[in-house]
């Protein structure tokens, strides 16, 4: 107990406290502008981290973490253009909000999603973390190719109406992330010889041209008319009531998000897309989902914010990081003399307490800087159209070439950008493109490291154990599900396509 | 939004009396993202550095395809004056026997070497495995696997030589990292792995013999290869700073001043302590010979263990 | 006698097929072992494509009337800023694209223009570039622009 009065002690000192504002608040708008993500918001602040004291400067990177996986909600909520990848899930059903004019609901309930995911993780992390990290370690490379394939199928639900297109699209962002060298044996694949594709094709580049680049070049050819203008930007947060309603889906993509942050190298823009695979399987109102229904923002707020917490677990219990951002917090828990590991629980108790008092003031801090975050957001959206858009292009620029210093992250990101425009005016949806170079490199290597493990025998896999046989399992179901709703759906349209008068058909 | 502004013109401020001190402005490659085991001792070490050389200097991280692309910007900057790289050991001892790069040994021009730790052979302490011998008697009916954090680094070829060296069967898994290649190791997926003594005393892991010509301070009880009757394995987890060819004797000069006194100051002495880095200083002329050596040996590694052909 | 090939939709499809499908031959030639997911990945997608052409022939979604835009325009600038880059720093190419940007969305009074570029191009160059100490790919060698 005194451990955690001192640990309490330790997080209310001004300086901590001031840090927390700064970084939540930057790391808020550092994640709301396009291109701009959770790395380049840490590098920035991680250089004035050495001269601070050890909770101090967790409080700051802390803040900057959990404030940019927030603020990718609010762009791509107001623009379509998700400012983060973690947040691209948000964009299916925050956009048609917006579209309705129904701007205020939807960050309202991304807002509160995000802070509701966020404490609910901090709350197994410092009660479960134990339990759920032993969990976590019985997920070896086949129980992750099995989690992985099961998230893949959520492209099926994702490009509804296009189901082939999407596939295409989905099979062509994960032909993305293979471009460089092979994850098991070193060698390089599709590189034609040039030296400087062996690197791969990064996961920003291709976000920014996708959806930041490709949305400045839509928005383009109807920039004389009415219907561009963004909407203005307000937030208006849900009443206990509605939250009553949909507490059940908060809570969902909240475990979601906290399980999958638990375990090492998934990362939270995964999470939300298996959030919102399940929610469209599990959500009472799941036929509306992605036309505008707060049920797909909170599956995929709920679940991104959850990791911030949960990526914690695998840090603190093993002194494994659960993605990059934990990578960096535990450099700078080493800078401090603090070695994360087995035992820094027992070691650094006091530490990691107050640790976890900082993960829960980061989370208030967020919910109140919503506010006048968004209001900054209001104010730079005034301007005229153009400001907007050549703001747009710049942030992509920067944030193309920042993330790992080399320029040809920023022909990989223009290329994408006139990619994207010519797929979506095709009708192609581009989010299975995302999902797929997201959870490509994931779903590769543990198929590659299972079959050296089982020693080339895939059909071991259904029966490697408990938790790969309940995993292979669902996603049969999932397929046989999805296969009669299918056919259920097309002997529907058979049958109304008879009927004489059929006023849904009439396309314009 | 008046403290916007304020704040705007304060940071706009600083920026630019900033750059009008910065005549001189040196960049530090760090082949990584930032905040990775590599970036962090870069990161002590660049304060130092540049206040002994008197520039300012800026870490910059250029990430991608096993740290080379960040040591080909520096091979590809020759003669410029104003850029180091600080490199790991696989950058510039494995990596350019392994493929096609626009740089090798030679491309360089070597400053110092900072630090170096020895590397473990290692198991689970839930394992019953005791001994190097037991662990060699117990593959022979079912190979066991090694982890190592990806294809054609340290702790790969580390564990490529012993098998070729000596009657340990065992097969190569690689992760994306040490990190999930621990966790491998905790679910007893795989049940070897080779790494520094960070990886050890953080995962609490038991040692069975050490990859150096001397037994290890610390460790008075793990064996040395060859004490196990194996031929000579040395490997390390070294880090050393470079910079391009074609810059002149007396920048040379001045770098390697300022690495030496950099390694030997009390402030990088008592970081390296934290973050359980071995100093190991060597100068321009004995960090080259060093490269070379070890990449001569690391490229028969990889012949002898079929990598290369 | 081809000219039913010529129809936006339908030429996406074709181009995804054959973008596949010369991807497809470079992946049975490679190594079998690492070019495993690569080959599965291409099949699907070259099968899928092919559905969808034809999908895309049966329907023939009516073509819109196309009108000259400059759009191609803007495209081609953000591409060949991009490359330039590499080569001329950041800030010489972000200059001339943002103004162009600009210029395009309707922002043509001198003074809104040259102010935009100034404070959109330059000033987030200087914030990221110099006072960030975000190191964005630099002209000179000392990195000063």
């Amino acid at each position: 107990m005194d451990v955690i009065l001192a640990a309490i002690n330790d997080a209310f000192t001004w300086q901590a406290l001031l840090a927390i504002v700064i970084g939540t608040w930057a790391g808020i708008i550092i994640g709301g502008l396009p291109g701009l993500g959770s790395v380049v918001g840490l590098t920035i602040f991680l250089p004035f981290t050495f001269g601070m004291d050890v909770i101090t400067s967790m409080a700051l990177l802390i803040g900057v973490y959990c404030g940019s996986v927030y603020g990718g909600s609010i762009t791509a909520i107001l623009i379509n253009t998700p400012g983060t990848p973690q947040s691209a899930a948000t964009t299916f059903d925050g956009y048609p909000m917006t579209q309705q004019g129904r701007v205020d609901e939807a960050l309202g309930w991304a807002t509160f999603a995000s802070f509701f995911g966020g404490v609910l993780s901090c709350v197994l992390l410092i009660f479960c973390a134990p339990q759920l990290a032993k969990f976590a370690v019985n997920f070896g490379s086949i129980e992750v190719f099995a989690l992985v394939c099961l998230a893949m199928l959520c492209i099926v639900g994702i490009s509804r109406g296009s189901l082939l297109k999407g596939l295409v699209c989905g099979m062509m962002g994960f032909f993305f992330s293979t471009v460089g060298s092979d994850p098991i044996t070193g060698a390089d694949r599709f590189t034609f010889g040039t030296y400087a594709l062996s690197s791969g094709l990064d996961l920003i580049p291709v976000v920014v041209g996708a959806f930041a680049l490709s949305e400045v070049f839509v928005r383009f050819s109807a920039r004389d008319e009415e219907a561009t203008t963004i909407p203005e930007a307000r937030l208006r947060f849900p009443n206990l009531r509605e939250i009553g309603r949909r507490l059940i889906e908060l809570v969902r993509g909240s475990f979601i998000g906290s399980f999958v942050g638990a375990l090492p190298g998934t990362g939270a823009a995964a999470a939300a897309f298996i959030s919102y695979a399940a929610a469209q399987k599990l959500s009472p109102r799941r036929a509306n989902l992605g036309k505008g229904e707060p049920d797909g923002i909170i599956a995929s707020e709920s679940s991104n914010n959850a990791v911030t917490g949960s990526a914690f677990i695998p840090t603190l219990a093993l002194g494994i990081p659960g993605d990059v951002v934990t990578a960096m917090m535990m450099g700078a828990m080493v800078i401090h003399g603090i070695t994360p590991g087995v035992r820094l629980m027992v070691d650094q108790a006091q530490t990691v307490y107050a640790l976890f008092v900082v993960l829960i003031i980061v989370n208030v801090a967020m919910l109140v800087l919503s506010k006048p975050s968004i209001g900054l957001f209001r104010y730079l959206f005034k301007l005229p159209l153009g400001f907007v858009m050549g703001g747009i292009v710049m942030f992509s620029f920067i944030g193309a070439v920042s993330v790992r210093g080399n320029p040809l992250d920023l022909v990989v990101a223009a290329l994408t950008g006139i990619l994207a425009y010519v797929l979506r005016r095709g009708g192609y949806p581009l989010a299975p493109l995302v999902i797929g170079m997201v959870l490509g490199p994931e779903l590769e290597s543990s198929l590659r490291r299972g079959l050296l493990i089982s020693r080339g025998d895939f059909f071991s896999f259904f029966t490697h154990s408990g938790i790969a046989t309940t995993l292979f399992a669902l996603i049969g179901l999932f397929l046989v599900w999805t296969t009669v709703a299918g056919v259920l759906d097309w002997r529907a349209k058979i049958a109304a396509r008879r009927e004489p008068v059929s006023p849904s058909s009439s396309r314009a | 939004m008046t403290s916007l502004r304020y704040s705007l013109a304060a940071l706009a401020l600083i920026g630019a009396t900033h750059s009008a001190v910065a005549a001189d402005n040196l960049d530090i490659i760090v082949p990584f993202a930032a905040g990775g085991a590599t970036d962090i001792v870069a990161r002590s070490f660049e304060p130092i550095f540049s206040q002994q050389l008197g520039v300012t200097s800026v870490v910059r991280n250029v990430a991608g395809a096993s740290a080379t692309v960040g040591t080909a910007e520096v091979a590809n900057s020759e003669g410029n004056p104003n850029i180091i790289g600080y490199e790991p050991a696989g950058a510039l001892s494995i990596q350019p026997s392994l493929k096609k790069l626009p740089y090798g040994p030679d491309s360089f021009t070597y400053i110092c070497r900072t630090v170096s730790n020895p590397m473990f052979l290692m198991v689970s302490k839930s394992s019953d495995i005791e001994s190097f011998k037991q662990l060699v008697e117990e593959s022979q009916e079912y190979p066991f696997l090694y982890g190592s954090s990806g294809p054609g680094t340290l702790p790969h070829l580390a564990m490529a030589a012993l098998t070729v060296n000596s009657d340990l069967k065992a097969e190569h898994v690689p992760y994306s990292g040490s990190g999930p290649a621990m966790n491998a190791l905790a679910g007893n997926e795989i049940q070897i792995m080779a790494d520094t003594e960070t990886i050890l005393e953080n995962y609490d892991l038991r040692p069975l013999a050490v990859f150096a010509e001397n037994r290890v301070e610390g460790y008075p009880d793990v064996p040395t290869m060859q004490e196990l009757g194996l031929a000579e394995m040395d490997f390390a987890v070294w880090q050393g700073v470079v910079a391009p060819k074609g810059i002149s004797e007396e920048r040379t000069q001045q770098y390697a001043e300022a690495c030496k006194a950099t390694v030997e100051s009390d402030k990088f002495k008592s970081f390296a302590d934290k973050a359980k880095a071995d100093i190991a200083y060597l100068g321009p002329d004995e960090f080259k010979a060093f490269v070379q050596k070890r990449f001569a040996a690391n490229k028969q590694v990889l012949k002898d263990a079929g990598l290369t052909p | 006698m081809f000219a039913f090939l010529i129809h936006p939709r339908v030429l996406t499809a074709l181009a995804l097929l054959l973008a596949g499908a010369g991807l497809s031959i470079t992946a049975w030639q490679g190594p079998a072992s690492a070019m495993l997911v690569p080959r599965i990945v291409l099949t699907i997608w070259c099968v899928v494509a092919l559905a969808i052409l034809i999908g895309e022939l049966i329907r023939r979604v009516p073509v819109k009337r196309v009108t000259l835009t400059p759009l191609p325009l803007l495209m081609a600038a953000v591409l060949i800023a991009a490359i330039a880059t590499a080569s001329l720093g950041f800030l010489i190419p972000a200059l001339p694209l943002v103004a162009l940007t600009l210029w395009l969305f309707r922002i043509r009074r001198p003074l809104p223009l040259l102010l935009g570029t100034i404070v959109i191009g330059g000033g987030l160059w200087f914030l990221f570039h110099h006072v960030l100490m975000i190191r964005l790919p630099a002209l000179l060698t000392n990195g000063v622009i």
